[in-house]
């Protein structure tokens, strides 16, 4: 049975997924790194959809399904919104010193740093983002 | 989140202690504001106390790099713990700030 978290596209919400993640964790014995990992890519995920997936000014809801079997977590995040494939946006240029290196733009690429695999659906007019990572202990 | 400025030994030093979130960076930018200000001093970041980092955050500590260090100054940043030294490693940031 996966956990399901509702929410709006406002980024005041967020800390509502942190909430989720902890208690996710507690339940799977996830240690506090790996849980600060996945809260990161999660958020940067979601933020992501509450930015840009639905019209400035209109009321759009993300869910995010969380679930745990055979030592992989699986998060499904899903949207209503204007079609967007994060997977296919380019990563930044780590190598570039402060002068160069543009404000934003790795959220996305925290994504797919942390998580083993990212992998982008769109199915009945929704955008669907499969993660999953390994948490088995060590 | 909670953010305060004190200038100590001639250096501007902001103590964040919290979860810099995306809900929460717009307030830490204001408050971190006087410090893009700082014109030639150095910047102190005490970061002990700070308990998660996402990216909106990062484009905190980024923006204020990019308005320190053309005036002279430099941003150091103070008591880190590992697991937000990975974001920053993750993200190629431990090669752009001084870590002390």
């Amino acid at each position: 049975m996966a956990d399901l978290l509702v929410l709006h596209n406002d980024v005041q919400e967020i800390p509502q997924l942190a909430d989720f993640i902890d208690s996710f964790a507690t339940q799977h014995s996830i240690p506090p790194a790996l849980s600060m990992s996945l809260n990161l890519a999660l958020e940067e995920a979601v933020v992501n959809v509450m930015n840009y997936a639905y019209p400035a000014g209109t009321v759009g809801e993300v869910h995010l399904s969380a679930e745990a079997a055979d030592g992989t977590a699986t998060f499904v995040l899903t949207d209503s919104g204007t079609p967007f494939d994060p997977t296919a946006t380019p990563p930044p240029d780590l190598t570039l010193g402060a002068d160069d290196r543009p404000i934003g733009g790795l959220g996305i690429f925290l994504v797919g740093q942390i998580m083993d695999t990212v992998a982008y659906q769109r199915q009945d007019d929704k955008n669907i983002l499969t993660m999953t990572k390994n948490i088995k202990q060590i | 989140m909670n953010t305060t400025i004190k200038e100590q030994n001639g250096e501007l030093v902001a103590t964040l202690e919290g979860r810099l979130d995306t809900a929460a960076a717009p307030q830490t930018e204001k408050d971190l504001a006087p410090l893009m200000a700082a014109a030639g001093k150095n910047v102190v970041l005490d970061c002990t106390k700070l308990e998660y980092i996402s990216s909106s955050g990062l484009r905190i500590f980024l923006a204020l790099l990019k308005a320190v260090k053309p005036a002279g100054g430099h941003v150091f940043i103070e008591g880190m713990s590992d697991d937000i030294r990975s974001v920053f490693a993750m993200t190629g940031f431990t090669q752009l700030f001084e870590f002390r």
